[in-house]
């Protein structure tokens, strides 16, 4: 569908998904307020910024995947598709797993039409700015990191495509934060081992669904670059980096080059993160920049988030669900489909078939023992098979009619949590919530006076409506 | 330079506005890799209005190491 970013930028447009301020503004506070405007705003567009006080000529995007219409809009979907209805798209895409690699060759590569490899300044290049008031330094919060395992530098799908968040520190020194269960770290630490600087490329501004990928749990050995062109139906295209045996994204508006310093860490943070917190300082380590390159009028995407919701969580939010529905459907076939948008899945709705009584309650046990939920999902939410879960109407009615105190709401306690959550004491412990909002079924004791209002065939009567409705919006 | 996180005399000039128009310069601390630029917000970029959990009173070596520094293959 989409070869990069600006194609992207043009569907969006083209669906009235993108707006450009053209006054001028100062990077801060100014940037943060738009983003922070864009994403409250129902299906909120993305936004350029083009008239930046000392700046001139250079463009920032925000908010290019933060709303529900962008992302439908992603997958080639109509931008009033549900999200339940976005989910099962996402499915079907997730199995045509792997797509096709076309290689590009270096010097005809967008992203190499600009090389500056001497005297780099990235401020001079890229329009930085401090995303949140008490973050420590200008951020890249929406890149695509690239490295491989020093190990297996031949192994093209051990390459690592994910986003981490990166602290800009000087003009060509990059901190990165890599927490012990990313890949990256893995990388790192194996270069460590031998002493060793790792190559590194950091790609900004790609096609949506690159990112989208880079911000998915994949299994180690799978690769981002082949799920991105299955899912987007057409060849990723590639190309060599200019300082390493890298494969980086061809079309990206600017690619940052350089070696992890081995065995150095250096202060990084604070940062406002996902839960809607600022995560603390720690040591961190850190890139030396050995060239950037970019395409001509390259456009900055960076994305801003804060309390939630914000861009982050419709960009997290269905490649949340996607795993964790795989790893239940293997052992549980009448799971139907999983929200883990929240928090990366701290609050978890699953949608089953309760196939006996106390059925769904082993569904939440599953829940928490997949390799996300065991310290992700802390609030676990069952709903029926015919309830969506994407729908918090639908799941409130469910709280409201089939829950019964006594028997459906549990807590276990001390169980694994998920550090940057507040409420985790000490950090890495938490509780498992479970609420079964399922109808209970035999042989457990059903519910007094329980027969549901039948749905009327009511679908088709759905269109004839809307059309009408937008009929009436062009007289 | 006192860095306004820190405030230890360890900050300096780090870049000015790229379209030479001196809208703004930015700073940065090369102990606490805090970086700012001179038109923030003022309780951003003063020291005495800036929120104090948000300064830095620790040793940076004291920080803790998320991804510790394996040993060295033999």
């Amino acid at each position: 569908m989409f070869r990069d970013l600006r194609e992207f930028l043009a569907k969006l447009e083209e669906n009235g998904q993108l707006v450009r301020i053209k006054d001028s503004i100062y990077p801060e506070p100014t940037i943060r307020e738009i983003g922070r405007a864009a994403t409250d705003l129902p299906n909120g567009p993305a936004v350029i910024m083009d008239n930046i006080k000392g700046m001139k000529d250079m463009k920032v995007a925000l908010n290019v995947h933060g709303s529900w219409a962008n992302i439908a809009l992603m997958m080639g979907l109509d931008k009033n598709t549900t999200v339940q209805d976005q989910f099962f798209n996402f499915l079907e895409a997730w199995d045509k797993y792997p797509g096709e690699i076309k290689n590009i060759d270096s010097a005809k590569a967008p992203c190499h039409e600009v090389i500056v490899k001497d005297n780099i300044n990235l401020f001079e290049h890229i329009p930085l700015f401090r995303i949140n008031k008490w973050d420590a330094a200008c951020f890249l919060s929406k890149a695509c990191v690239i490295t491989k395992d020093p190990d297996e530098p031949d192994n093209f799908d051990t390459q690592n495509v994910g986003t981490y968040r990166m602290q800009v520190i000087g003009k060509d020194q990059i901190c990165i934060q890599a927490l012990g269960f990313h890949d990256i770290a893995r990388h790192i630490t194996h270069a460590e081992e031998q002493n060793k600087p790792l190559p590194i490329a950091i790609a900004l501004g790609n096609d949506p669904v690159l990112t989208f990928m880079a911000s998915t749990p994949v299994n180690y050995d799978l690769s981002e670059y082949k799920y991105a062109a299955a899912i987007n139906g057409i060849p990723m295209e590639l190309t060599k980096a200019l300082t390493c045996n890298l494969d980086i994204p061809a079309n990206a508006e600017f690619v940052i080059e350089g070696e992890v310093q081995p065995r150095v860490r250096v202060p990084e943070g604070p940062f406002g993160e996902f839960p809607g917190t600022y995560s603390g300082m720690r040591l961190q380590s850190v890139i030396k920049v050995k060239s950037i390159s970019y395409r001509k009028n390259p456009i900055f995407e960076n994305l801003f988030m804060g309390r939630p919701w914000t861009e982050i969580d419709y960009l997290m939010g269905l490649n949340t669900c996607v795993p964790l529905y795989k790893q239940l459907k293997e052992t549980m076939p009448e799971v139907h489909s999983v929200n883990a948008m929240y928090q990366h899945g701290l609050t978890t709705i699953v949608s089953t078939r309760n196939r006996f009584g106390g059925y769904a309650k082993s569904v939440a046990f599953r829940v928490a023992s997949t390799p996300h939920g065991i310290s992700y999902c802390k609030n676990i939410i069952l709903v029926d098979e015919d309830v969506d879960p994407f729908n918090l109407e639908q799941v409130m009615w469910s709280l409201s009619t089939r829950v019964r105190a006594e028997k459906d709401v549990i807590v276990i306690q001390n169980t694994p949590g998920m550090p940057l959550d507040a409420t985790s004491y000490p950090a890495g412990m938490g509780n498992k919530f479970i609420v079964d909002a399922t109808m209970p079924t035999a042989p457990d004791g059903l519910l007094r006076d329980s027969k549901l209002i039948d749905n009327p065939n009511s679908k088709p009567f759905e269109k004839v409506i809307a059309d009408l409705q937008k009929a009436a919006l062009g007289k | 330079m006192k860095c306004v996180r820190c405030l230890k005399d360890t900050a300096g000039l780090l870049t000015k506005a790229p379209d030479g128009s001196g809208a703004w310069e930015m700073y940065a601390c090369s102990r606490c890799n805090f970086t700012w630029r001179n038109t923030e917000e003022d309780d951003v970029i003063k020291p005495e209005l800036r929120e104090k959990s948000f300064q830095f009173t620790q040793e940076p070596e004291d920080l803790q190491i998320l991804v510790p520094i394996p040993a060295l293959r033999k």
